[in-house]
C-alpha cells in the first residue's frame, strides 16, 4: 500500500471539509453543530485513471470535486499532484495549477457568460495563459478543436451566443474549452445529467477519447451508475461525506459488498426488464451529515445493522484486489 | 377484464404563433386499459409532455390547437366544459409534476395545501377529515404525520415529490399522470419510490401514465410502452418485447445510447444529427434523415403504423417487411 501511494499521480490525503451550521442559539451550551460535508476521504489515483465517484445528493461528492480544483479549501488535508500540494501549487503559481486541473460543471446553460460569443468565451483562456502568439492563432485553435469535437461548422458556431446553442452542443464546448489548456486532472461535476440520453453518449464518449489523448486523469461524478460504470476505471462510493466502498468498477458494481453500495445498485433500474431487481429497500433519506456518528454513519438505515455498527465507524476492510469496503460485517 | 380507461384518437398538438405552426404530435393514437401503466418515452422536444398536457387541457387555448379525441371513461377530455372538468381533475385524472419543488406553495404549510384542495372537492368536509386522509396517503409513501405541519422548504426534495404523489391521490383518481415524477430524484429515492407505486397499485385501483426520458424506469414500472419522436409516436407495445427486440430503429438507436448496469459494457452509440424542425410537415419519414436503414421508400410517404405482434405496432416501413 505505501509503495503504491509513492507513486500515484494524485493522492488525496484525509480531505474534510467541515462547515459550521449558522444561527442556532446564542448562548447554546456543548458542542456546536457541525455540517461534516466531507469527512476525512484519502484516495489515490494514477495518471490517466479515470475514477468514478458515485452517491446520493448530498453526500458531498460535488465539495469533494470543488476542492480537487481549489474552489474550495479543505479544512483538514490535502491534495498531492505528483507528489506536490495543490495548496503550495496555488498559492505559488495559480496559473500553472488552473492550466493543470480543470473542471466541467452540470448545467451547460449556466457556464458561460450569456453576453459573450463562443469564439470569446473559448479564447479567453487562452489568453490569460498566454497560449498562441496572437489572437490568429488562438482563433485556429479553437476551430481546431471545435471541429475535433465534432461541432461543425466551427466558423459559425463561434459566432453565435451560448443561448443560440443546445445543452449538448454547450456541454461538448465547455469540455473542448477545458481541454485547450491541456490539463492533466479533469474533474467532470454531472457533466451529462442535464443532457438528452441520445447526445450523452457522443460527450461521454468525446470526453474519454480526450482524457486518453492527453493521459489526463479524471474524476466523473455522478449519480448514474450504469454511466460511471461505463466511463470509469475504478469506482468510489460515497455516503455522508465518506467513502463506503471503493474498488474497480465491475468489482463495485457487479459484486457490491457494503451494504449501502448494495442497496444503491439494486435500487438502481436496468433497461433490461428480464434482471428481475430485488430492490433492497432501505428506510428514509439520506439523514444530514450534522454531527453525525459515533457508529457507523449508514447504521440507522442499514438493515444488517446491529449494536456494534453504532458504537464505532467501521475500518476498511480490504477484499482482495484492492477492493475495499468500510462494514464490519463483511468476512464474517 | 380489459376495461379501457384512456382511448386516445388521431390526437394532434400545434402550436402556432402569427409567424408559423410548430406540429407538436402528429397523429397520436393508442388506448389504455384499466391497471395498465404505460410509460412514455422520448427525447427533449418529442412531444411527450405536450402530449399529456394536451390530455390534462393545461395547454393554453389561444397558442395551442387540439384535435382528435381523448376518451376517458365515456367522456372526450379534450371537449368536455369546465365545470365537468373540474369535477374530473384531482377525482379521476390527476398529475403529478416534474418539480416537486416548484410545485408547492413556499408560504403555506403542506397540511394547508393538501386540506385546500381536499375542501374544493369535498365542500363539506368535517375538520379533520383531510388530514386523516392526507396521513394516511402520506404514511403509504413513507412520510410521517410531521410533514403536514411542514413548510415545503423544510423537505428534502425525494420527500416533497412523495408528498406530491400523496396529494395526487387524495381521491384515488383513476388514472394517474405522472411526469418525470422521479426524473429530478436520487436513484435510491426512485428506486424507493417506483416499488412504492407498484404498490399502491397493487392495493388501490390505478392506471397510470409514466412520462419520462429514463428507458430504465419504464423498465422497471411499467408494462406498456409509448415511444416518440419529433412529435410521432413511433412505437407501442409491451415493454418486455419491445427493450428486448425494438422494432423501430429510433427505439433501436435510444436503447443502444443506454450503457448496462450488470451486463457486457458495449460502446455507447449516440444517434447520429439532431431533432428536426417541427414548423415543417414531413412527407416521408421523420426519422429517415437520422436513420441507418432509411432507404427510398422511407422518403416518400410518412409511413402509417405496422403491426408487428400483439398490441405491438411501429410507424416503420422496414417492419412491414419483416426486416429493420
Amino acid at each position: 500500500m505505501s509503495e503504491q501511494k509513492k507513486k500515484a499521480y494524485i493522492d488525496i490525503q484525509d480531505v474534510s471539509v467541515f462547515y459550521p451550521v449558522k444561527g442556532g442559539k446564542l448562548f447554546a451550551q456543548g458542542e456546536k453543530p457541525i455540517v461534516k460535508a466531507v469527512n476525512g476521504i484519502s484516495l489515490q489515483m494514477e495518471k490517466g485513471e479515470v475514477l468514478g465517484l458515485i452517491g446520493e445528493s448530498g453526500c458531498g461528492k460535488s465539495t469533494l470535486g470543488r476542492i480537487l480544483v481549489r474552489l474550495e479549501e479543505p479544512t483538514r488535508g490535502d491534495v498531492l499532484i505528483d507528489g506536490v500540494s495543490t495548496h503550495e501549487l496555488i498559492r505559488k503559481d495559480p496559473k500553472k495549477f488552473r492550466r493543470m486541473v480543470q473542471i466541467v460543471f452540470q448545467n451547460p446553460f449556466d457556464t458561460f457568460t450569456p453576453r459573450d460569443t463562443i469564439e470569446k468565451i473559448m479564447m479567453r483562456p487562452l489568453k490569460i495563459h498566454n497560449i498562441g502568439k496572437d489572437d490568429q492563432e488562438r482563433h485556429k485553435m479553437c476551430v481546431e478543436s471545435l471541429e475535433a469535437g465534432g461541432l461543425r461548422p466551427a466558423e459559425d458556431i463561434l459566432r453565435r451566443y451560448p443561448h443560440e446553442l443546445s445543452g449538448g452542443q454547450l456541454q461538448r464546448i465547455s469540455i473542448l474549452r477545458s481541454m485547450l489548456l491541456n490539463p492533466t486532472f479533469i474533474i467532470a461535476d454531472e457533466p451529462v445529467s442535464m443532457l438528452d440520453v441520445s447526445v450523452r453518449a457522443d460527450i461521454i464518449n468525446m470526453l474519454l477519447e480526450l482524457s486518453r489523448e492527453k493521459n489526463a486523469s479524471v474524476v466523473f461524478i455522478s449519480h448514474d451508475i450504469a454511466l460511471t460504470r461505463y466511463i470509469s476505471d475504478r469506482i468510489a462510493v460515497m455516503y455522508l461525506g465518506r467513502i463506503v466502498e471503493y474498488g474497480t468498477a465491475d468489482q463495485v458494481v457487479k459484486n457490491p459488498q457494503h451494504p449501502y453500495t448494495q442497496a444503491l445498485i439494486s435500487n438502481c433500474a436496468s433497461i433490461d426488464p428480464d434482471e428481475e431487481s430485488a430492490a433492497i429497500d432501505i428506510q428514509g433519506e439520506p439523514p444530514t451529515p450534522i454531527n453525525p456518528g459515533p457508529g457507523c454513519f449508514f447504521a440507522e438505515r442499514c438493515p444488517h445493522a446491529t449494536q456494534e455498527c453504532l458504537k464505532k465507524y467501521p475500518e476498511y476492510r480490504d477484499l482482495g484486489d484492492g477492493h475495499i469496503a468500510a462494514c464490519m460485517h463483511i468476512g464474517k | 377484464m380489459s376495461e379501457t380507461v384512456l382511448s386516445i384518437d388521431n390526437l394532434c398538438v400545434t402550436y402556432k404563433n402569427r409567424q408559423k405552426k410548430v406540429y407538436a404530435v402528429k397523429n397520436a393514437s393508442f388506448s389504455i386499459e384499466k391497471g395498465d401503466a404505460v410509460g412514455i418515452v422520448g427525447e427533449s422536444g418529442s412531444g411527450k409532455s405536450t402530449l399529456a398536457m394536451a390530455l390534462l387541457r393545461l395547454l393554453p387555448a389561444r397558442t395551442a390547437e387540439v384535435t382528435g379525441k381523448a376518451d376517458f371513461l365515456g367522456r372526450d377530455l379534450l371537449t368536455v366544459d369546465d365545470k365537468a372538468l373540474a369535477d374530473l381533475r384531482w377525482k379521476e385524472l390527476s398529475v403529478v409534476f416534474q418539480k416537486a419543488m416548484s410545485s408547492f406553495s413556499p408560504v403555506h404549510r403542506i397540511g394547508e395545501q393538501i386540506e385546500d384542495i381536499y375542501r374544493v372537492h369535498t365542500p363539506n368536509a368535517q375538520k379533520g377529515e383531510a388530514k386523516e386522509r392526507a396521513v394516511e396517503l402520506l404514511k403509504l409513501v413513507n412520510l410521517g404525520d410531521r410533514v403536514w405541519r411542514l413548510y415545503p422548504h423544510e423537505l428534502s426534495g425525494g420527500m416533497l415529490q412523495r408528498v406530491a404523489i400523496a396529494m395526487s391521490l387524495l381521491f384515488n383518481p383513476r388514472l394517474l399522470i405522472m411526469d418525470e415524477a422521479t426524473t429530478a430524484l436520487d436513484v435510491v429515492t426512485q428506486g424507493q419510490l417506483l416499488n412504492e407505486i407498484k404498490h399502491m397499485e397493487e392495493t388501490l385501483d390505478m392506471t397510470r401514465i409514466m412520462i419520462t426520458h429514463d428507458m430504465s424506469v419504464v423498465a422497471a414500472s411499467c408494462n406498456k410502452v409509448v415511444v416518440m419522436y419529433a412529435g410521432d409516436i413511433v412505437e407501442v407495445g409491451p415493454v418486455k418485447k419491445v427493450l428486448k427486440t425494438p422494432a423501430h430503429p429510433y427505439t433501436q438507436g435510444l436503447l443502444g445510447s443506454f450503457p448496462s448496469l450488470k451486463g457486457e459494457t458495449h460502446a455507447l452509440r449516440a444517434i447520429p444529427g439532431s431533432i428536426p424542425d417541427l414548423s415543417q410537415q414531413y412527407n416521408e419519414c421523420i426519422f429517415a434523415p437520422r436513420c441507418p436503414h432509411a432507404t427510398e421508400a422511407c422518403r416518400k410517404a410518412r409511413p402509417e403504423p405496422v403491426q408487428v405482434g400483439e398490441g405491438w405496432s411501429s410507424r416503420c416501413v422496414l417492419c412491414g417487411g419483416g426486416k429493420a
